[in-house]
């Protein structure tokens, strides 16, 4: 068991940064979700935590010692890998105890612990075989099986899940999460799949371009993101953004005035010009509801009269396309929402879930 | 038109298939037809000998007894010459009362077993680490050691030859048995290296480092990962390297001809079957039962090396 710090990490290659400096705290036992975009430097942090990359300055600390110069082996980390990397020559038993054989630990405990794990991931009937003779989601489980049997202090996860289909990654990714209540390790899993980061953290890590964006609980990611990168990146769909000019009392959004005493979730508080403020406005899908089937409260703003340029049904839930100050605006009602394209519709937004982005910097005001 | 077969394009593919396979075995059949055949029969274009006759193997393979030869006499009437030097005396008689037309050919084998297993031992050891350093690691000048160890086949064996054995000579090595020997070895192994690098590089780059990576994370040093993942996973290519450098090994005979030319003790099987074929012991038999020993362990090597030549070795490792 141990916890990670990471302390001013930077790597580059030649003469392109890819993490620019990364500071991390993550607890003993957590389980920490690194995300972003293709080419943010997740992986690149993982893969440094393990020891299969040395960062180009920065420390990083595993438990109690500082492990920049420690090789991966004796790290004492498991890691799953993107493409689960199974010995093609070795069988699916020989592939999960591989690490113990090669640590000596006695023949009754290794085969002890072979059927705990093999049970639990279904595998009894696999360990004979070559990973050749393998689907790809049993292949997935046998890299985990490789991967919990050692006990190690910390488990690495590089985009475990990214070759599933998806309805084997949504049972894996359960079954991911029991993994960890059971053994409660410190993990750190790396993902571009943004409900793999909602599911499964108790820390998410959004990384961009090689920076932390923002780090919390999913939930906190999910209300309160501290920038536009943030707040469009996590969320599906993502949250829309809309031109709007702050004043004093509201805020005006192609004409709707939401009043500003209402916006509980926008610290701004400062006097603005008569010219107003342009500001950015962001606003979940799933924070519209249809008028028809809910009543305005005190804390609720009607946009009325929108019309509708397209409607996606999704099962439970429709999305529907509309314009607002120039942008299409989505919104996520539910399936009593029996509306028609190019009708007009009523609909109310939660005033406390609009956050305002600085029309520049992007970042939260 | 793809996939369409006509009984003549059958016939055709066949017969030219038959073409080619009788062309490259024809020379080999050749080979064991005359080493079987008896001295009356070698004239008969036939394959197929009229009757089986063994005494050329069992002659080289030393299973007969040692024929006692009778000077003839008038060869005993020459040696009977008072004036003739004592020396010169021993020497013609030891031309028709020494067993030298027994040809040892278990002791050229030996020695070419030694030569050529030996260097390919050797050459294969070497070929895997240069071959892992050059697709693996990062280090500087890894592109042009890469590209250049080919470079060693643009000059050919003839034109070294001199130079190389003239080294040997200042150096002293060339002076003795051993010091010959090691001058053949490594020029075996020098011979052989960069195929050898070039084979196994490719192949090396074909294994994921992934696997490697997986090793590492399970507890295995770089050199553990290599031994325990990459070795095996590279089976069929190291035997064939392996078998590639001996079988070069085996076959060579100008620098032997030359290093090994005062060592007859030494000789390998090319260097005895070239004097074999020039002595005055070349009858066709022999000379054809000699060459079907010499062939004989390639094929063997082969047929046994084929078996660890199965592909897909690396599937199912990795995904995509």
């Amino acid at each position: 068991m141990a916890a990670i710090t990471l302390k001013n990490i930077v790597k580059s290659y030649d003469k392109t940064q890819v993490v620019k400096g990364i500071d991390l705290e993550i607890d003993d036992g957590e389980f920490v979700v690194l995300v972003g975009p293709s080419g943010c430097g997740k992986s690149t942090t993982l893969r440094m935590i393990a020891g299969l990359e040395q960062p180009t300055s920065g420390d990083i600390i595993i438990g109690d010692r500082v492990v920049n110069n420690i090789e991966p082996q004796n790290r004492n980390i498991a890691m799953v890998f993107q493409n689960y990397a199974l010995y093609p020559h070795k069988s699916v038993k020989e592939n999960i105890v591989f690490a113990l054989r090669r640590l000596k630990v006695d023949n009754d405990e290794i085969e002890r612990r072979l059927s705990e794990i093999s049970e639990m991931l279904q595998l009894e009937e696999l360990l004979e075989r070559k990973p050749a003779d393998l689907s790809g989601g049993q292949r997935q489980r046998v890299a985990m099986g490789r991967a919990i049997i050692r006990e190690a202090d910390v488990f690495l996860f590089d985009e475990p899940l990214s070759n599933l289909d998806s309805k084997l990654r949504s049972h894996m990714r359960t079954e991911i999460g029991k993994i960890h209540n059971k053994f409660g390790r410190t993990s750190v899993y790396v993902t571009h799949d943004q409900v793999e980061a909602m599911t499964l953290a108790d820390k998410v890590v959004v990384l961009h371009d090689g920076y932390i964006a923002q780090s919390g609980t999913p939930m906190e990611i999910y209300l309160n993101p501290t920038n536009i990168f943030v707040a469009q990146f996590i969320g599906s769909p993502s949250m829309n953004i809309i031109e709007g000019t702050l004043f004093n009392d509201y805020l005006d959004i192609d004409g709707y005035h939401l009043p500003r005493n209402k916006l509980s979730n926008v610290a701004y508080q400062e006097t603005i010009s008569e010219a107003g403020l342009k500001v950015k406005v962001g606003i979940r899908p799933d924070f519209f509801n249809d008028k028809a089937f809910f009543s305005e409260t005190g804390i609720t703003f009607n946009f009325t009269g929108l019309t509708i340029d397209l409607i996606e049904p999704m099962g439970f839930d429709k999305e529907v396309l509309f314009n607002l100050a120039g942008s299409s605006v989505k919104a996520r009602l539910d399936l009593r929402s029996d509306i028609t394209l190019g009708a007009k519709i009523d609909l109310l937004v939660d005033l406390s879930r609009v956050l305002i982005f600085d029309h520049e910097t992007e970042q939260r005001l | 038109m793809l996939g369409k077969r006509t009984l003549t394009g059958r016939i055709g593919f066949a017969l030219a298939i038959l073409l080619l396979v009788s062309f490259s075995l024809l020379p080999f059949a050749q080979i064991l037809s005359t080493s079987l055949k008896h001295q009356y029969d070698w004239g008969n274009p036939s394959l197929i000998p009229q009757t089986i006759n063994l005494d050329a193997y069992k002659e080289l393979l030393g299973l007969t007894e040692a024929k006692k030869v009778e000077i003839p006499a008038a060869i005993q009437k020459i040696l009977n010459n008072p004036k003739l030097p004592k020396d010169k005396k021993e020497a013609i008689a030891a031309k028709y009362t020494s067993n030298d037309n027994l040809f040892p050919f278990g002791k050229y084998m030996l020695n070419s077993i030694i030569f050529s297993v030996g260097a390919a031992t050797f050459s294969l050891v070497f070929s895997v680490m240069g071959a892992y350093s050059i697709s693996r690691l990062r280090f500087k000048g890894q592109v042009v050691i890469q590209r250049s160890v080919l470079f060693v086949y643009m000059v050919g064996g003839v034109l070294l030859m001199v130079p190389l054995y003239q080294m040997a000579m200042n150096i002293g090595l060339a002076s003795s048995l051993w010091g010959s020997a090691f001058c053949l070895f490594l020029i075996y192994i020098v011979q052989t290296l960069p195929v050898g690098m070039y084979m196994l590089g490719n192949y090396f780059r074909g294994i994921p480092f992934a696997l490697e990576e997986a090793a590492m994370m399970d507890g295995c040093s770089r050199k553990e990962a290599i031994i325990k993942v990459v070795l095996p996973l590279s089976l069929p290519m190291l035997a064939t390297v392996f078998i590639y450098c001996f079988i070069i090994g085996w076959n060579e005979y100008l620098f032997a001809s030359v290093f090994l030319k005062q060592y007859p003790e030494f000789h390998t099987l090319p260097l005895a079957l070239q004097e074999l074929f020039v002595s005055k012991n070349a009858i066709w038999d022999r000379i054809m039962a000699a060459s079907m020993l010499t062939l004989a362990p390639i094929v063997i090597c082969f047929l046994f090396a084929s078996r660890f030549m199965k592909g897909g070795k690396t599937d199912g490792g990795v995904k995509g």
